[in-house]
């Protein structure tokens, strides 16, 4: 009788009852279920019928990007800065620039970490949640893309890369490769060293199991200091 | 009258049928990133469905996670308040500050297989009381007293909500 009571007063508390039965009528957020009630009321209001929104369709749902398209992917990573600047071009139109196409890069931090990986055997440092050194451009008239990065460490059996996936503008893939390192004397890679970790136990090209078969078209071309920042430019081509 | 403290999870399914808006745009937009991302795992094989990828690629399980960021722009604009569930005067009142994207299916040949999953995790609520089919919940605020007057809710538990941890206070 008492919730019967406290029923009765929320529904007249609620304006009027008219409200409630216009409200039923176009009831969008309905549960399957509708008992009703033996409340004398002639509004024929059940008790497990919500009431439809009366606000406004709040939030106002705008067109978002996926938070990889950003040019700066450092998101907090510390390490000497390095430009990526990839030129597309496609191998089915006489090597000319491909536009409008989707490229994904990522690496690995200082410390040899990716994100989104971790926990596991092959990585140690849990960093399944954050999404650092990873993003999306599109290429411009030009075919280039341009990113803000840090000068990626090295990991146990692997050459310093950088991972890159190609897509046309719906999402298909059209080449998955890595961008590989000069190395020796004089190179950025002598220069930054392999951060605090140093280059004892580093996999140079020449033994790396991905590059090792050939890494020519792979091969990046890169300037800049330890003080000034480091400038890497590649250009690929795919067929699109 | 005991007074217990829950915390809710609602399961918001999004696919092909969807017909709001944000859902729409979340469909999509996990739909393209699905293709591009499960790419890195079905090349040189056969496989273009979830399942089939989840079963026979290594690591594939990390797909939902890198698929996950193409939609956290959708999910801010919530502004923590949790969509669809309505207390029973029409308003939205559930607030979260967790949530947790999953794939349920999805397939790189074929966008009418894409269903996806949005869960939210909701702050901590007292609950009073339930009248008839409704529950009434207050926000849990730990220093309060209870025997002061608060601001509460009451909304129906429906399909999809679930009470996700309880705890009795003593």
């Amino acid at each position: 009788m008492e919730r019967k009571n406290f029923l009765k007063s929320l529904m007249v508390g609620a304006v009027s009852t008219s409200v409630l039965v216009e409200a039923c009528k176009k009831d969008t957020t309905s549960p399957t279920t509708t008992t009703t009630t033996s409340t004398s009321t002639s509004s024929g209001s059940t008790t497990s019928c919500s009431v439809i929104e009366t606000e406004t369709e709040g939030p106002y749902p705008t067109h978002t990007p996926a938070s990889y398209v950003r040019s700066d992917i450092t998101d907090g990573r510390t390490g000497y800065a390095l430009t990526v600047k990839i030129t597309v071009n496609n191998s089915n139109n006489s090597c000319n620039a491909l536009s409008g196409a989707l490229v994904d890069i990522w690496h690995c931090d200082a410390e040899g970490n990716y994100s989104e990986y971790g926990g596991s055997g092959t990585q140690a440092t849990n960093y399944t949640t954050v999404h650092f050194l990873r993003g999306r451009q599109t290429t411009d008239a030009n075919g280039l893309v341009t990113f803000t990065s840090i000068f990626p460490g090295w990991y146990t059996g692997r050459a310093t890369h950088i991972h890159v996936h190609v897509y046309n503008s719906a999402g298909t893939s059209l080449k998955v490769t890595q961008i590989a390192f000069p190395e020796g004397t004089g190179t950025a890679l002598a220069a930054v060293a392999g951060y605090t970790k140093g280059m004892t136990g580093y996999t140079y090209n020449a033994t790396d199991g991905v590059f090792s078969d050939g890494y020519a078209l792979e091969l990046a071309t890169i300037t800049g200091s330890t003080t000034a920042g480091f400038a890497l430019s590649i250009s690929m081509s795919v067929p699109a | 009258m005991s007074n217990r403290v829950i915390t809710l999870c609602y399961r918001k399914i999004i696919d092909i049928n969807a017909a709001k808006q944000w859902d729409k745009l979340v469909f999509e937009a996990s739909y393209m990133e699905f293709k591009m991302q499960a790419q890195n795992y079905s090349g040189g094989t056969a496989f273009t469905s979830y399942a089939d990828l989840l079963r026979h690629v290594p690591n594939a399980q990390a797909i939902a996670g890198m698929v996950m960021p193409a939609i956290t722009g959708y999910v801010q604009q919530f502004a923590n308040i949790v969509p669809d569930i309505l207390n029973n005067v029409g308003k939205r009142f559930l607030k979260f500050n967790r949530f947790q994207f999953e794939i349920i299916n999805s397939d790189i040949l074929d966008k009418t297989k894409h269903q996806v999953a949005v869960n939210f995790y909701t702050d901590s609520l007292l609950w009073h009381d339930t009248v008839d089919n409704f529950l009434l919940v207050s926000d849990h605020k730990p220093a309060a007293i209870i025997d002061e007057e608060m601001l509460s809710n009451l909304f129906q538990l429906q399909p999809y909500v679930n009470i996700h941890t309880i705890k009795n206070l003593q």
